[in-house]
């Protein structure tokens, strides 16, 4: 028998059918009986130290049955965190940022636990607090964090979290060579929320002798860990359940508020439910804000000689996994490109502000916005194409383009080129308009462990467990391809499970768009697990010796004769039926002295192009047509990989033209909630949208794929400004590009009307 | 707090529920009645996500009081198909990988249909702005946008009437 | 949301004796677009919540009189920006309601409601001020006309009085031909609130009306002689000079964070311009030359 290709199609999205008939249940949806519902309790100000909380009248609200504060949480105050244990499960004396819980309502309903939230009372002193880069580099500012959490470190006494310093060559022996063309810029990025449609949500309820926890988290192996240690339990005794986030995108990544919410539940005996509002979300998660200053140094034919990178992050009021954005996305700021000499400096600053975490890209856009604008700058100044300067410059496959790391791991000019085409860029640009490209590089996942397990069931129907949060990317429907490919059955037939720690083996972490190579390998190798398997069935069923039978791609081979997989495993199992395990691992370690832990397992890379018109009166940008193409080793599944790239252009166009969070001077969020954080709706998109990909099977993942799904969203601010640029002559550093944005650059460059007597050209 | 009683058809089943004045729709459609298929996401009427059709339009139930939905006909995403099918909008959303996370598309698939329910073949312009009230953060818009388009093509075969979903096994 | 009560009453008579008795404590529920998110934020607080939907003199059509197109309390943008009437003679007025919010928010919100909360920005409010709407207000004393530019006072006060109840308003017959356009500033092409939104109409003798919000307390009705703007011989410099005349009862919000004073202020010249041109288009497509 031989079974149609699964891999490579676009078969039904497993899970589809519950998400277009309203059966999907979220966290929110979960109904369990006989919980508590939570309020949070916050201050209007960003840092504050509480002089006293009065839940008095909170617990005079009929229905309210508890509030807890710090001072029902043991003592010292627990902390967690994935890179630093800094955060508490409550503000600890102080608050420090705008929207940090400091107490927590449980109540029958909802209602009573909002009343009694607006009864608590909290006595408070507003303290001093930074907002700003500058701000925290001032050396009279405030800590954001107490020293005495950061032991030995000498920037302890300062609200630099951390230096990464990364490089090679000799940046100043480089510069000196005479005749270089050097370009210099500081491009800023702003601070924006990953804003989900889904708000976060969480459950947790007794469990036994244990605890279980629900949450929209993209990690729950990484959760049951900070679980199991804030409440000193086995990790056995912590059962994570996750139901398919409604939008992750990084936000998800890291605990939040299920550390509260099981210290809640252990005391009331009885499950307790916090669904934030959006509101909520927007101070809870969001991207570190930047501001990059790149010099370049050229050789007049416009080879890179130099560059030199100094990246001060803002990030938030506490770690959360923002150092690592930092660092890794900071690491490529050489690009994907030759350059002999390489100086890296970044900064992660504390800040009185939503402590800033994973968000698509992960630190990698805001580096990109500088370091491919500073390439477009330079292609101007040196007059050379900006589609050349970067065929001339980017690394061939193999190429060891950041020493020690692994070397360039796709054919990209393939896929400049591929863009360039499809925008027609050696076609005249309409009148009008203006044309940019940009390309976005970033270093796949460092070290990852996966694990899954496979069961052919004794009618040929299978069940994969594969831990992987399905958060709109589509993983199951990729494991299900590929458990149908290897196994012979029907896609109809394969079950994934995912989303229970007590059930599903142990997978790292839903992130770096990691899952079809590292958990896609692990399926792909359960699969081969149950092939070997069902090799000794058959030679046994056969009476031939094992050497004679192969099993790949779905089908037993004896000889001449194929025979399916389900067949023999059907015989196989006998009277008793049963079914064959497979179980599969991927496994990347650390390599302890990489600057980052451990070398790229592949990296993705975009090439975007773009036209735009710009309304030279307003500043209004429009763009009738974008191009975008990711290098994609193989796409599992196209349909699937059309949906990620298109989505992530649209999100990325988000913060090119109008995200931003918007603070006042103490440190509030002013545009908190959907009316004024404007995201892109369905009238906000290019006329024309056109995605493509690049296939060589060059990836390290099942069938030669690579991870994708950021990549896409890497250049598009760089691109659209490099076309801005192009139609007006206005160079702008600062996103958004916000119609006011563009309209004052224009004017100050003179290209603008506006007062009297100037408009209407 | 004031309870009051209400009468409505959901999703062509006579409902008579209790809900308390201060409660949306949302709340009584999600809280009271069990249909969470509407979600919850901005409570001011931008994102779309409650989107429900009230007596043939489409609104953001979490800006209509429970109350004021006495003696109305209600449509959930629950209610666009048969229990076991899915209407052409549904069908069209799955062939064209408009449903990613899938946490907008209850609220997308309610827009469409009051859109197509307007005007059978709109234009993409029209799609565009008929979905504009339903923000998509995975950004399938442009999947949906097909989507709505490919469904505005197949004949309707009403509301509520099921169609075979995926084979079974 | 906090608790409060709801009341449905079946007419006039029941509104006013619902607002008689509970005063400032009561608040009307029309579309319930703004209210319903006031009341999740706090912002307002009442005890009462009084639904005007079912108040049988209430109506949700549009209706034509001798003295003009009456829209009733209970007519939804989507019906406005729909109807045949108002896309013909009142055209300023079709295009605002066309992008208030979305389809959603356009299926509930009213005129009315929308009159009634006086938000500066308010897109439809510089289209009812060009054609000189009236407000019909119903209070237990009778009923009364206010004209829609003594109705605004700042934002969230006009001048209806405690215990009244707007059951309509009125547009008054056009006197001939003319072109309108509504016009706005967005940060984005969805729905979203205007920086700056401005109603142009001009008729066949020239005369020139126009209106701004979203640059002040209030929506502003621009006095003085308009008619170079119709003056197709006259200077795109002329009108630019004219215009800003027009404009100095503009006064942006110094702290709003939706765009600066200079960028509203400059916005509102562009708009205005590109109003009067778009108004003059108009006024050609019927076969007119102003």
């Amino acid at each position: 028998m031989t079974t149609d290709d699964h891999v490579g199609g676009s078969p039904a999205r497993v899970g589809g059918i519950d998400r277009v008939t309203g059966r999907q249940a979220y966290v929110a949806d979960l109904r369990l009986d006989d919980a508590l519902f939570v309020k949070l309790v916050s201050l209007d100000v960003a840092r504050a130290r509480i002089v006293a909380i009065d839940s008095s009248a909170a617990l005079a609200v009929p229905g309210v049955r508890f509030v807890t504060t710090a001072a029902d949480l043991p003592d010292p105050m627990p902390r967690f965190g994935p890179q630093f244990r800094d955060r508490p499960v409550l503000a600890a004396g102080e608050t420090h940022f705008h929207g940090e819980a400091v107490a927590a309502v449980a109540a029958d309903t909802l209602d009573a636990a909002e009343e009694g939230a607006r009864l608590v009372r909290v006595e408070y002193e507003e303290l001093a607090a930074v907002f700003t880069v500058a701000g925290a580099l001032d050396l009279a500012a405030p800590l954001v964090q107490d020293p005495a959490l950061r032991p030995g470190d000498p920037l302890a006494n300062s609200n630099v979290l951390r230096e990464h310093r990364y490089g090679w060559g000799d940046v100043d022996a480089a510069a000196a060579e005479p005749g270089l063309v050097v370009v210099e810029g500081t491009y800023s990025f702003p601070m924006v929320t990953q804003f989900a449609i889904e708000p976060h949500a969480y459950i947790a309820a007794p469990d036994g002798d244990g605890i279980a926890i629900w949450s929209s988290i993209q990690h729950p192996n990484w959760l049951q860990k900070v679980i199991a240690s804030l409440l000193h339990l086995p990790l056995a005794k912590v059962r994570v359940f996750a139901p398919d986030p409604g939008g992750g995108f990084g936000g998800k990544q890291h605990a939040k508020f299920e550390p509260l919410v099981a210290f809640m539940a252990l005391r009331a005996g009885r499950p307790v439910r916090l669904v934030l509002t959006l509101e909520e979300t927007f101070q809870a998660v969001r991207r570190g804000a930047s501001e990059v200053r790149v010099r370049t140094g050229f050789r007049p034919d416009g080879r890179l000689a130099w560059r030199d990178v100094e990246a001060n992050y803002l990030i938030g009021a506490y770690a959360d996994i923002a150092d690592r954005t930092v660092g890794k996305g900071s690491y490529t700021a050489g690009g994907p490109y030759r350059t002999p000499a390489v100086r890296i400096l970044a900064r992660s600053i504390l800040s009185h502000t939503t402590p800033s975490t994973a968000f698509r890209g992960f630190g990698n856009p805001q580096q990109i916005w500088a370091v491919e604008s500073n390439m477009d700058e330079a292609a101007g100044i040196l007059g050379i194409d900006p589609l050349q300067l970067r065929l001339l410059n980017v690394a061939d496959r193999g190429d060891a383009f950041i020493p020690g790391d692994t070397p360039a791991d796709g054919r990209w000019s393939e896929t400049i080129e591929k863009a360039a085409e499809m925008i027609g860029w050696n076609t005249p640009t309409p009148a009008g308009r203006g044309r940019g490209i940009a390309i976005g590089l970033k270093s796949g996942p460092t070290t990852g462990l996966s694990y899954s397990t496979v069961r052919l069931l004794s009618d040929g129907s299978v069940i994969v467990h594969a831990g992987t949060s399905d958060m709109g990317q589509g993983a199951r429907t990729i494991f299900a391809q590929i458990a149908a490919d290897e196994l012979g059955a029907p896609f109809e037939w394969i079950t994934v499970v995912s989303g229970d720690t007590a059930v599903v083996p142990y997978d790292q972490q839903t992130s770096a768009s990691r899952s079809s190579v590292f958990m896609g390998t692990a399926v792909l190798r359960a699969c081969h697990d149950i092939q070997a398997k069902v090799r000794s069935m058959a030679a046994r069923l056969e009476s031939v010796d094992e050497a004679e039978v192969v099993v790949e791609r779905g089908a037993v081979r004896i000889g001449e004769r194929t025979l399916a997989i389900r067949d023999v495993v059907k015989r196989g199992l006998g009277r008793l039926g049963g079914e064959v395990i497979g179980v599969g691992e991927m496994r990347k370690d650390a390599e302890p002295d990489h600057p980052l832990g451990g070398t790229a397992a592949f990296y993705e890379f975009n090439a975007t192009a773009v036209e735009v018109e710009v309304d030279r009166e307003t500043g209004d940008i429009s763009i009738p047509r974008y191009v975008t193409v990711s290098d994609v080793g193989k796409a599992l599944n196209p349909l699937q990989v059309r949906g990620q790239d298109e989505g992530a252009a649209v999100m990325g166009l988000g913060h090119t033209l109008m995200e931003q969070m918007i603070w006042d001077d103490g440190g509030r969020i002013r545009n908190l909630g959907a009316i004024d954080y404007r995201i892109p709706t369905s009238m906000d998109l290019p006329t024309e949208m056109a995605s493509d990909i690049v296939e060589n099977a060059d990836g390290p993942g099942p069938y030669g794929s690579k991870g994708m799904s950021e990549g896409a969203l890497l250049p598009v601010a760089p691109a659209v400004a490099a076309a801005v640029t192009d139609a007006t002559g206005a160079v702008i550093r600062d996103l958004p590009l916000s119609p006011e944005r563009v309209w004052r650059a224009l004017r100050e460059s003179g290209d603008v009307a506006g007062a009297p007597g100037e408009a209407g050209s | 707090m004031t309870a009051i009683r209400i009468e409505l058809t959901v999703n062509g089943r006579p409902r008579s529920v209790p809900v308390e004045a201060h409660h949306t729709l949302l709340e009584a459609l999600r809280d009271d009645l069990g249909l969470t298929g509407t979600k919850e996401c901005c409570l001011v009427g931008e994102c779309g996500a409650c989107t429900v059709i009230v007596d043939g339009v489409s609104v953001d139930s979490c800006l209509m009081l429970a109350a004021e939905a006495d003696g109305a006909a209600i449509t959930t995403v629950e209610g666009l198909a048969g229990t076991d099918g899915v209407d052409r909008v549904q069908r069209a959303f799955l062939a064209t990988g408009a449903a990613q996370c899938g946490f907008c598309i209850p609220g997308q698939l309610m827009s469409a249909r009051a859109l197509l329910a307007i005007t059978a073949h709109p234009t993409k312009a029209e799609v565009e702005e008929g979905l504009a009230g339903n923000l998509c953060r995975c950004a399938g818009y442009e999947q949906i946008i097909e989507a709505v388009l490919l469904a505005a093509d197949e004949p309707d075969a009403g509301d509520g009437t099921s169609e075979p979903a995926e084979p079974a096994p | 949301m906090r608790a409060f009560a709801y009341e449905r009453p079946a007419d006039l008579a029941g509104a006013f004796a619902l607002l008689a008795e509970h005063g400032p404590d009561a608040r009307l529920l029309a579309g319930g677009t703004d209210l319903i998110i006031r009341l999740r934020d706090g912002s307002i607080r009442p005890r009462l919540v009084v639904d005007v939907k079912r108040i049988g003199e209430l109506d949700d059509g549009i209706r034509d009189t001798s003295d003009g197109l009456i829209i009733g309390a209970r007519t939804t943008m989507t019906a406005i920006a729909a109807d045949e009437r108002i896309r013909r003679d009142y055209t300023a007025l079709a295009d605002a309601a066309a992008v208030v919010g979305a389809v959603q928010i356009r299926n509930r919100a009213t005129l009315a409601g929308n009159v009634c909360n006086a938000s500066p920005a308010a897109d439809t409010a510089p289209a009812l001020l060009v054609y000189d709407a009236r407000v019909v207000a119903a209070g237990p004393a009778g009923e009364r006309r206010i004209p829609i530019d003594a109705f605004f006072v700042r934002s969230g006060v006009t001048t209806l009085a405690p215990g009244e109840v707007v059951t309509a308003i009125e547009l008054p017959v056009p006197t001939g031909r003319r072109g309108a356009v509504h016009v706005r500033r967005t940060r984005r092409r969805g729905h979203d609130l205007a920086a700056v939104t401005l109603a142009c109409s001009i008729d066949a003798a020239g005369v020139t009306r126009l209106a701004y919000g979203s640059v002040g307390p209030r929506p502003v009705l621009a006095w003085g002689d308009t008619s170079l703007l119709a003056d197709r011989s006259a200077s795109d410099h002329a009108k630019a000079e004219l215009l800003e005349r027009l404009f100095t009862d503009a006064r942006p919000s110094p702290t709003s964070m939706r765009a600066s004073p200079d960028y509203r202020l400059a916005m509102l010249r562009v708009l205005g311009l590109r109003a009067v041109r778009a108004a003059i288009d108009r006024l050609q497509a019927q076969g007119v030359r102003p």
